[in-house]
């Protein structure tokens, strides 16, 4: 019993960071239509910023998250506007071929600038916990979660409480609708992936502070960002949050609580899962009927 | 009609220089046989250009297998991979000294069936999805499979399979890989021509409409995802035997599943010869910049911006430069001399 809160509690906190490599993901998917085969890539960019300020001016890697979202949100709006812009309205496959192009930019450009030695960011407290009844919780894991939490929170208070998030939305409803009110459309298809890539950015930033790095270590997170949101549907935050959730509970308890399946079958479980929500339930766990 | 008829002729003309640069490709490599050198020809290619040859044959084998599903039918999916997997695994099964222990031949025989019942039997379930969806649950597919591939014991489990090592065998190789290739296109070329191939065009432009003229949309769908699986699982055999290792990375390589889909579309997806181009030109790109160390991730970087120009200024693939509607293509290139010249 012990060993499955354990493992619930494990699988929340990893589930959090989930939550923040998705929300992103899921905001350009969901209003742009492009799924951003660079989104692992920004991930790392994050990732690599918050550990050049910790490595190089001692910023604890917590307090840097405001200026690596920035510095991201900046690259984000400037790479939509002069590059994705050009093929936004093209097909499906364009869009993939193009943020697959920028992903091979972007990843070999921090091959060069880091080359590709392992990094981590280790503030004095990393490795610590504390337990409650025999459950450890580690204290970067835990504020992980806390600052994944406050970001969902954020997004949807953007996306719903401003006018900046009813253009977003408005433009994801009908195109040409929000361009007859008045809504500049490619200022707000920059600005929604800048957005994205702030969010991209802070997840780097919470992962450089639980895993080593290295510029390659982001498609894994690409790959779980698709399976996230589809698991939660596409289009909402609070889907984003469940499906990011579920996915980290289904595969740390997947693998250590299920008879004869050790760590191996961990993505085994997690795509499995995926494809049968995806047949069974199209719309996500969370998400309403297309 | 006479610039018709120029169109014509300037396509055949390169279609003849093409083919004819495709024969002298693939007999260069007789010059490395034994019995070549005991007639002092001298040695064209060596051994490190046979591989590539290969590959590049691999590589068109899987990208028209995909181009039929996600070029003609319009089914974007991303998870062929999963064939080649099967295909290899299939085939180092049936060959291993400890498991079935059949000759080669009956292996890379058997190594198309086992993908395309698969095919069959989950695209029933997954081309009932459509645009992103496909893609996702079939890369999903994919994943799920290499991962349970690793975990069977009978399957070599992490470590893999290793089917007997053919000592001097590279030709035999290139030309088992040659062959899948052309079967592929002849295979595609028969289909595009074909009630078929309409058929699947129909499903592409627009499903309703083609269920209401009676195409049987899911045996259509699933009969090109069977089809593309056998075409790859082939392909998969015969890596198999060639690289005489397979592990879960090689055979569900996810830069295998990436590298087909970008060739075809590269090339020109739902074109016969478009997947083929992109092919010889992307392999081109990849074995000439990846390979020389420093220089390799600024080449990537390069590789990186190749495709978003491409994608921004030759959308249509590659195969437009030859009589396409691009800006960029011969057939507007000779318009616009045309036009100023007269």
């Amino acid at each position: 019993m012990q060993l499955f809160l354990q493992q619930v509690v494990l699988g929340l906190l990893i589930g959090g960071i989930y939550v923040a490599v998705a929300l992103g993901f899921s905001l350009v998917w969901g209003i742009l239509n492009i799924v951003n085969l660079a989104h692992g890539a920004l991930v790392i960019a994050g990732a690599y910023l918050t550990w050049l300020l910790f490595a190089h001016a001692h910023v604890d890697p917590f307090l840097s998250l405001p200026i690596v979202a920035v510095a991201l949100f900046a690259f984000g709006y400037a790479l939509q506007r002069v590059l994705i812009n050009r093929v936004i309205r093209a097909p499906l496959f364009f869009t993939l071929l193009l943020t697959f192009g920028v992903n091979l930019m972007i990843v070999n450009a921090l091959l060069v600038l880091f080359k590709s030695d392992f990094r981590s960011v280790t503030p004095s407290y990393s490795g610590s916990g504390f337990g409650v009844a025999g459950v450890q919780v580690p204290y970067v894991r835990l504020a992980a979660l806390g600052v994944a939490a406050a970001l969902a929170a954020a997004v949807g208070w953007l996306l719903n409480r401003t006018r900046t998030g009813s253009a977003i939305q408005a433009v994801a409803a009908d195109r040409d609708a929000a361009r007859l009110v008045g809504v500049d459309l490619r200022h707000v298809y920059a600005l929604t992936f800048a957005v994205a890539a702030a969010c991209a950015g802070v997840a780097g930033g919470l992962i450089s502070t639980i895993q080593a790095i290295t510029p390659t270590a982001g498609e894994p997170y690409t790959l779980q960002a698709f399976v996230v949101v589809v698991l939660g549907g596409l289009g909402r935050v609070g889907a984003t949050v469940v499906g990011g959730l579920v996915f980290g509970l289904v595969e740390t308890l997947g693998q250590t609580m299920v008879p004869g399946l050790g760590a191996g079958w961990a993505n085994a479980i997690a795509f499995a899962l995926l494809v049968v929500v995806l047949v069974v339930r199209p719309q996500g766990l969370m998400g309403r009927r297309p | 009609m006479q610039a018709r008829l120029n169109g014509g002729r300037l396509r055949r003309l390169l279609l003849i220089v093409f083919g004819l640069a495709v024969v002298l490709v693939l007999l260069a490599p007789l010059t490395a046989t034994d019995q070549a050198d005991s007639l002092g020809l001298p040695q064209l290619v060596d051994r490190s250009q046979i591989r590539i040859l290969t590959t590049v044959a691999m590589f068109v084998v899987m990208a028209s297998g995909w181009n039929l599903v996600g070029g003609l039918t319009g089914y974007g999916s991303f998870g062929n991979v999963a064939f080649f997997g099967l295909g290899a695994y299939t085939c180092a099964v049936a060959v291993d000294v400890h498991r079935l222990h059949l000759p080669m031949g009956a292996g890379i025989a058997l190594a198309p069936l086992v993908p395309a019942l698969f095919a069959a039997l989950v695209g029933l379930p997954l081309l009932r999805l459509r645009g992103h969806y496909f893609a996702i649950a079939t890369l999903g597919t994919a994943v799920a499979v290499g991962e349970v591939v690793k975990n069977v014991d009978y399957l070599g489990g992490a470590t893999g399979l290793f089917p007997p090592i053919l000592h001097r065998a590279d030709l035999l190789f290139l030309y088992l890989m040659v062959g899948a290739a052309m079967l592929a296109v002849i295979v595609s070329g028969l289909i595009l021509r074909s009630r078929f191939g309409y058929g699947l065009i129909a499903i592409r432009e627009n499903e309703e409409a083609a269920s209401v003229i009676g195409v049987n949309t899911t045996a259509y769908k699933v009969g090109a995802f069977a089809v593309a699986a056998a075409l790859t699982g082939l392909a998969g055999g015969i890596f198999a035997v060639w690289n005489s290792f397979i592990n879960q990375d090689l055979g569900f390589s996810l830069d295998f599943n990436i590298q087909m889909i970008l060739m075809a579309v590269l090339g020109g997806a739902g074109t016969l010869f478009g997947p083929v181009l992109g092919v010889i030109v992307l392999e081109f790109l990849l074995q000439n910049l990846a390979g020389r160390g420093d220089v390799a991730v600024y080449a990537q970087i390069g590789l990186g911006l190749l495709l978003a120009v491409t994608v921004i200024f030759v959308p249509r693939g590659i195969v437009d430069f030859f009589g396409g509607a691009s800006r960029l293509s011969l057939a507007h290139l000779r318009r616009a001399l045309r036009e100023t010249g007269a």
